[in-house]
């Protein structure tokens, strides 16, 4: 397995009184994607903006390629890249001149950089609009932008804070497929956000961060299966067996009942769900996988308690 | 990030491509972006120099008369070299970090904030410098059609000087910019301290305040000292003391300024 190319150990930001980031251990290899997951105010932004420099760690470290960040930040700040919540475009400028003044803050210069913007602005489908200013473009293609415009030095890792939020499905699924090849070409990508069916496709390693502290990291699958089990069974609103169905559960020990619009959604294991079918033959139930939005569920029910 | 490296970024390349980046947005714009700030200073000359100065009785310096207009002159030079960076530095700085969030962009590169906020400053100061030149060729002129007169060839130096304290003015307009909540509490800064400062400062009417207290919060400021340098340049050839009244009043600005301007940009920005 490759290196990881950044890593951060004990990583705590307080403010005040209030620990927004609790002791935090995460890495990220070349070619891999990190997801960050939490609800809000779960502590991803704080991390990020720790990892990327903003704000400094009350405690912990970071390491860019085996250096310590704090002593060799601007040679490290050259390899990262960073594409924040916020649009943060310079509408003062075109389109293509938003790369070419982004490249300008960083040393050493970008090597060929007219060639990098012209690749820059084929790729991600700009070169239309390269001499219009951002304010043309839609929502889609401001993130591309803001995406082009945060990889434009050839970092070795990229930043994506919520990268598709307010996106339509359409350009959603753009932006997936340009991580993807960023992914690919072997950028380390730590990428918050959201949306679980997001995460769970693009994420070779998934953190998901409840209160500041790391609650369960791992493959996607393994996320999940420490968390919720095997199955989730939804038992409809009309089910007429259902509140029997639900103490039968909480009998046997289930912690995260959840009804969501009136159904009954609960993660099971493999014997609960033979002794569930045993029981209630008369019953009806859908029986599916566990995701992530269930992982949230679970874990603001259990106050970000892992099993 | 220590005091120290804060004041030293001033000449750190990181602190350039922010200038950098202002003064091509105003290289694009500079039609817009001259003419009509520029022509502020033009007719307060033509108001106060030209019309006001008919009224006005001449005005003795250094143990000669000179009219009102020759007495106004520098005096809007110090005022276009206080009013430009202090207005950018105000407005044009809040809508770069408020509204467009371009300083955001900016830090998630290599530049970190003393630059951010030293390449607003020297930008600033150099705003000024072009809007200086321009009252400085209009000067010019009137001394040319004796409306006024100056030693003209001492013009060129007007827009250094005015560099020297637009640096000054600039850093401490950022304190403001940092910690106004609304850009509409710009009128704070701007009526309760901004005009004061260039009103009473020798720039339009000599003033001689009595008692030690207030004779040296006059000589502090770098106004004032600008003024009388510009003025002791232009009228007799020598600035006298007030030049290094002006180096010593503009450096007890921009210290302090710069540093209390980079904590709280940081704390507003970064949030920390």
């Amino acid at each position: 397995m490759t290196a990881a190319i950044l890593e951060a150990r004990g990583l705590t930001k307080r403010y005040g009184n209030r620990v927004v980031v609790d002791h935090l251990d995460l890495a990220c290899r070349p070619g891999t994607v990190l997801g960050l997951l939490g609800p809000n105010g779960a502590g991803k932004t704080t991390t990020l903006r720790m990892l990327y420099g903003f704000v400094p760690p009350d405690e912990g470290s970071i390491f860019y390629a085996g250096k310590l960040f704090s002593e060799n930040r601007t040679d490290a700040k050259r390899a990262i890249g960073v594409c924040t919540q916020d649009d943060s475009l310079d509408y003062d400028f075109t389109v293509a001149q938003n790369l070419f003044i982004y490249a300008s803050y960083f040393r050493p210069r970008v090597e060929n950089l007219k060639q990098r913007v012209a690749e820059l602005l084929e790729r991600f489908e700009l070169a239309p609009y390269a001499d219009a200013s951002p304010h043309v473009l839609s929502g889609g293609f401001v993130r591309r932008l803001l995406i082009a415009r945060s990889i434009v030095h050839r970092p070795s890792v990229l930043f994506l804070d919520e990268p598709t939020t307010g996106l339509d499905p359409s350009a959603r699924l753009d932006v997936w497929e340009l991580i993807d090849g960023m992914r690919t070409e072997g950028l380390a990508i730590v990428l918050t956000t959201h949306y679980m069916d997001e995460a769970e496709r693009l994420s070779d390693d998934l953190l998901v961060i409840h209160e500041g502290r790391g609650v369960v990291h791992g493959e996607p699958h393994q996320v999940i299966d420490s968390v919720l089990g095997d199955h989730v069974i939804i038992v409809p609103r009309g089910e007429p067996a259902r509140a029997q169905i639900e103490a039968w559960l909480e009998r046997r020990g289930a912690e995260q009942v959840a009804t969501v619009l009136g159904e009954l959604r609960v993660p099971v294991s493999k014997e609960d769900l033979a002794a569930l079918t045993a029981t209630f033959t008369d019953a009806t139930w859908q029986v599916r996988p566990p995701n992530l939005d269930d992982l949230f569920i679970a874990l603001a029910r259990r106050n970000g308690r892992p099993r | 990030m220590s005091a120290l490296q804060s004041l030293t970024a001033a000449g750190d390349w990181r602190s350039w491509a922010v200038f950098r980046r202002n003064a091509l947005v105003f290289l694009r714009n500079w039609r817009t972006a001259v003419i009509p700030p520029a022509m502020e200073p033009v007719i307060f000359f033509v108001a106060f120099g030209i019309g006001f100065a008919g009224y006005v009785e001449d005005l003795p310096y250094r143990g000669a008369q000179i009219n009102y207009a020759t007495y106004v002159a520098p005096g809007l030079i110090a005022y276009t070299a206080f009013g430009t960076p202090y207005y950018e530095a105000l407005y044009s700085a809040y809508v770069r970090m408020f509204y467009q969030k371009t300083w955001d962009g900016i830090l998630a590169t290599q530049v970190e904030l003393p630059s951010v906020v030293w390449g607003e400053i020297l930008w600033g100061a150099v705003r000024g410098m072009v809007n200086i030149s321009i009252v400085c060729l209009v000067v010019a002129v009137f001394d040319l059609i004796g409306v006024v007169d100056v030693r003209s060839e001492f013009l060129v130096f007007m827009p250094l000087l005015g560099f020297v304290a637009g640096c000054a003015f600039a850093s401490f307009a950022l304190i403001f910019t940092a910690i106004v909540p609304a850009i509409d509490h710009m009128n704070y800064p701007v009526f309760l301290i901004g005009w004061p400062l260039s009103l009473i400062s020798n720039t339009f009417f000599p003033i001689d305040p009595e008692g030690r207290v207030a004779r040296a919060l006059v000589q502090i400021n770098p106004v004032y000292q600008l003024a009388e340098s510009a003025r002791g340049l232009l009228v007799v050839g020598d600035p006298g003391f007030h030049l290094l009244g002006l180096l010593g009043s503009a450096t007890l600005f921009l210290v302090p300024c710069t540093l209390l301007s980079v904590r709280l940009t940081r704390r507003r920005v970064l949030g920390d």
